[in-house]
C-alpha cells in the first residue's frame, strides 16, 4: 500500500525530505497551492531525488463546478494564467446537455498534464454532492467515460485515472452507489484507475468521514474498482490508508493541513477563521492523532512507572516529539511523523491477501480499544485525541464485509 | 398442458430439405429437438408448437403476446446464432425458420448443428470422479469466451447452466454452449416473460439475484452471464449446486439466490488452487458491482492456471 502526500499551501521541503526519506512513495498536487513554475520546478526536484517517485496532479476541476461562492479562495487556479488551459467554470446545463464540453474539458486537461513531468496523468471531474441518481451522478459518469475514451484519442502511455468525487451522503445510499459502480466497472474503453475522493461536509468534520456507513461504502468503491482490475488511488485518506488496503486499494493520501487530510470544498469557501491546530502526535497503537501535550503527558507517567501503554511508535520522528511539554513540534515535522508512522502502520497491517488483511486490521483496532480502555481511564483526552473513531472503524469493516459478501474462513 | 412431439414422418412431410428423422430427444414445455439428417449431415431439428388465440382457455390478449414473445424469441436465437462466430456457440443448421400448420396447430421449425457429446447435467448426475483442473479451466474459460462474444454482439444468454452446456470428444472445443432461446438483446425493447406469471423466463435454480429485481431490464449486462457461468463450473466441479437443493420449494430457491452466499467451492474441493476456487466464488457474488467482471483480467487469471 502506497502513501502519497497529499499537497497543499505552503510545502516548504515538506514533500522533499518525506520522499527523500521514504516515507511517502509519491505527492499529489494541488493546484490551488502552488503556481505553475514552481510546480513544475518541485516536481523535477522530486524526480532527481527519487526517480521512481510517483507524481500527480489533481486538477480540482470540481471547484470550478461545485463551488459557486463568488468570494471562492480558488487561489492559484484563478491567478495562475496557466491553469485557464483548463479549468473553467462551469455550469451544469452546460455539463448536462452538451457532452462535447465535458470532452473538451477532459481533453485541455490531460494535455496540459501530459506538459507535467508527472507519471500519471487525472482526469477532471465534478462532486456527486448528494446522490449518485442524480444529474450530478449522470455528469460524473460521463466524465469518467469520455476519460477512457480520451485517453485513446490521445495515444499517450502514462497510465490515466478517473476522478470519482463524492459527497459522504452519496456514499449512504448504497442502492445507488452499486448501480453507478455497476456502471463504471463496464466500460468499453476505462481508464487505467481511479482517483477516488470523499468529501466531508467541512474540513473539520472528522465524523463525517468516520461513521460506519461512510467507511464501508468508501471500502465497497476500492473493492468493486480494485477486483475489476483498476488501480484505486484514495485522496485524503489519512488515518484509514491501512484499511482501505482491506477492499484492494492501491495507495492512499494525507498532507499537513486538517484541509489536505480530509477532503471538503470547503477548502475553496471563504474563510471562517479560527487558529492554527495544535500540532499533534499520530500513534500507530492508537489510530490516531494525540496533541503533543498528551504524548508528553503519557510518556511522564511512564517514565514515573505508571502503567499505561506505551503510544510511541518506536520510529526515528519520535525524535521530533521530546519528552517535554513545552516543546511544540513546527508543521514540518509534524507532517513527516504522520508520514512515516502511517507507512510503518501500512507496512504491518497491509498484505496482498485480502484475508489476512482484514484479520490484521482488526486486531490493529482491538488492540487500540484495548489500550484506549487503559489510557482514558487515567488521563482525559481531548475529543479529537479520544476513541469514538474506533468503533466506526470497526463496523464500517463489519458492513464492508458483509456488503461485499466476503467469507472470512473461521469468522 | 403441454402437447406430444409431433411424430418424425409428419415432419418428414411437413419440413422440406430433411432426409431422415429420429424420434424427438429432447424437448422444454412447447418445443421438441429432434436428430435429423439434412443434406448428409447430422442437425438437431428444433420445433416449436405456437399457441394461438383460439384456445378457449387462454385470454387472448396473453395468447397473442406469447405467440409474439415466441416469434421473438426465435427471430433472437437465429439472430444471435448467426454473428456468433466463436466454436463454443453451437451453429445455426441448413433448415431456415419454416412455419407449417397440423391439426389446427402452428408449428415453427430450423435447426442447429448437431453437436455430439454430453450435456453437463447428466455427467453432473452420474456417478464419476470429480473433474481435475485443466478441465474446469477448459470449462471457464470457454464460457466467458461465450459471453464475451454474445456481448459483443449486445446479447446477454440468461439461461447458462449444465444442462446447456454440452462436453464433446473435439479438443477444439471442448465445451459447447447450446440453447440461445431467451437470450435477451440489450438494445431491444421486448424482454421475454413466462405467458403466465409475468416472470422472467429462465430456470429458478440458475437465475442472477438481479434477475429476480423488478428493474432487472435496465440492469441486465454481461454479468448475469458470469453468474450462471460461476454457477455451472461450481456445481461441475463440486458435483452440487452452491445454493440450490432438491427438496426445496420456489420460494427457498428465489431466497437462496437473493440472500444465502454458497458454501466456498474450496470447501467441496480442497484439492483445487485457492484461486481457481476465489474466482468462480467471485462470480457468484450477489451484486454484479462485486463480481471480477475484466474479461481481459479474467483470461489471464485463467491462462495462468493451465
Amino acid at each position: 500500500m502506497k502513501l502519497y502526500a497529499q499537497h497543499g499551501a505552503l510545502q516548504g521541503d515538506k514533500t522533499k525530505v518525506g520522499i527523500e526519506k521514504s516515507y511517502i512513495s509519491g505527492v499529489i498536487y494541488s493546484p490551488r497551492d502552488i503556481g505553475v513554475p514552481q510546480l513544475r520546478a518541485h516536481i523535477s526536484e522530486v524526480a532527481r531525488i527519487d526517480p521512481s517517485a510517483e507524481q500527480f496532479f489533481d486538477p480540482q476541476y470540481y471547484a470550478g463546478y461545485n463551488v459557486t461562492d463568488p468570494d471562492a479562495r480558488l487561489g492559484r487556479l484563478a491567478t495562475c494564467e496557466d491553469y485557464e488551459a483548463y479549468f473553467r467554470q462551469r455550469r451544469r446545463r452546460e455539463l448536462e446537455r452538451d457532452t462535447r464540453i465535458i470532452e473538451a474539458d477532459i481533453a485541455d486537461c490531460l494535455e496540459f498534464q501530459m506538459g507535467l513531468a508527472v507519471t500519471g496523468v487525472i482526469s477532471p471531474n465534478i462532486l456527486i454532492t448528494r446522490s449518485f441518481d442524480s444529474i450530478e451522478g449522470a455528469i460524473a459518469k460521463n466524465f469518467i467515460r469520455l476519460s477512457g475514451q480520451n485517453r485513446t484519442n490521445l495515444g499517450h502511455g502514462k497510465p490515466l485515472f478517473a476522478t470519482l468525487a463524492v459527497s459522504r451522503e452519496a456514499l449512504l445510499d448504497r442502492g445507488e452507489l452499486f448501480s453507478f459502480l455497476e456502471d463504471i466497472t463496464a466500460l468499453d474503453e476505462p481508464p487505467d484507475g481511479f482517483y477516488v475522493l470523499v468529501a466531508a461536509s467541512s474540513e473539520d468534520a472528522r465524523a463525517d468521514i468516520l461513521h460506519a456507513d461512510v467507511i464501508a461504502g468508501w471500502l465497497l468503491i476500492n473493492q468493486s474498482l480494485s477486483l475489476n482490475g483498476y488501480q484505486v488511488i484514495n485522496g485524503y485518506s489519512d488515518v484509514l490508508t491501512p484499511f482501505l488496503r482491506i477492499a484492494g486499494a492501491a495507495a492512499g493520501a494525507t498532507g499537513w493541513w486538517q484541509n489536505s487530510r480530509t477532503f471538503s470544498l470547503g477548502r475553496f469557501l471563504p474563510a471562517s477563521g479560527g487558529r492554527l491546530p495544535i500540532p499533534r502526535y499520530l500513534s500507530k497503537l492508537l489510530l490516531n492523532r494525540i496533541t503533543h501535550i498528551e504524548l508528553a503527558q503519557i510518556t511522564d507517567l511512564r517514565a514515573r512507572g505508571r502503567r499505561i501503554p506505551a503510544v510511541l511508535n518506536g520510529l526515528e520522528t519520535d525524535s521530533l516529539y521530546p519528552p517535554d511539554a513545552g516543546y511544540e513540534p513546527a508543521r514540518a515535522e509534524e507532517v513527516l511523523q504522520s508520514w512515516e508512522a502511517l507507512h510503518s502502520l501500512c507496512e504491518d497491517l497491509c498484505r496482498d491477501d485480502q484475508i489476512a488483511t482484514l484479520r490484521l486490521c482488526r486486531r490493529a483496532v482491538t488492540r487500540a480499544v484495548q489500550a484506549y480502555d487503559v489510557i482514558q481511564s487515567i488521563i482525559r483526552l481531548d475529543p479529537r485525541s479520544n476513541a469514538e473513531h474506533l468503533s466506526a472503524i470497526e463496523e464500517g469493516i463489519d458492513l464492508f464485509v458483509r456488503l461485499a459478501e466476503i467469507g472470512e474462513p473461521g469468522a | 398442458m403441454h402437447p406430444d412431439p409431433l411424430p418424425p414422418g409428419k415432419l418428414l412431410e411437413r419440413v422440406p430439405g430433411l432426409e431422415a428423422v429420429e424420434p424427438c430427444f429432447d424437448r422444454g414445455g412447447f418445443k421438441w429437438v429432434y436428430r435429423a439428417t439434412v443434406q448428409g449431415r447430422k442437425e438437431a431439428l428444433k420445433v416449436l408448437a405456437m399457441r394461438t388465440v383460439a384456445e378457449p382457455d387462454v385470454d387472448p390478449n396473453l395468447a397473442e403476446a406469447f405467440v409474439r414473445e415466441q416469434y421473438a424469441r426465435i427471430r433472437r436465437e437465429i439472430q444471435a446464432l448467426a454473428i456468433c462466430s466463436v466454436p463454443e456457440i453451437v451453429k445455426l443448421g441448413a433448415i431456415s425458420p419454416i412455419e407449417f400448420e397440423t391439426e389446427g396447430t402452428k408449428f415453427l421449425a430450423y435447426s442447429e448443428e448437431y453437436v455430439e457429446g454430453v450435456d453437463l447435467w447428466k455427467l453432473i448426475r452420474r456417478p464419476r470422479e470429480l473433474p481435475p483442473l485443466p478441465e474446469l479451466v477448459a470449462l471457464f474459460a470457454s464460457l466467458v469466451r461465450c459471453v464475451q462474444e454474445l456481448w459483443r454482439h449486445g446479447y446477454v444468454h440468461r439461461d447458462i447452466k449444465p444442462h446447456n452446456v454440452m462436453k464433446t470428444n473435439d479438443v477444439s472445443r471442448q465445451f459447447v454452449l447450446l440453447d440461445l432461446g431467451i437470450a435477451f438483446a440489450v438494445n431491444e425493447t421486448n424482454l421475454t416473460y413466462r405467458a403466465d406469471d409475468r416472470m422472467p423466463v429462465a430456470t429458478y435454480r440458475y437465475l442472477a439475484p438481479e434477475m429476480l429485481q423488478p428493474d432487472f431490464r435496465e440492469r441486465i449486462d454481461y454479468r448475469t452471464d458470469l453468474y450462471t457461468t460461476g454457477m455451472t463450473v461450481y456445481e461441475y466441479a463440486a458435483g452440487r449446486h452452491p445454493l440450490a437443493r432438491d427438496a426445496d420449494d420456489l420460494m427457498q430457491t428465489i431466497s437462496r439466490a437473493l440472500r444465502q452466499p454458497p458454501t466456498p467451492l474450496g470447501q467441496h474441493r480442497p484439492d483445487l488452487p485457492a484461486d481457481f476456487c476465489a474466482l468462480v466464488d467471485g462470480m457468484l457474488k450477489k451484486k454484479p458491482a462485486l463480481r471480477p467482471a475484466n474479461l481481459r483480467l479474467l483470461f489471464q487469471r485463467l491462462e495462468a492456471m493451465t
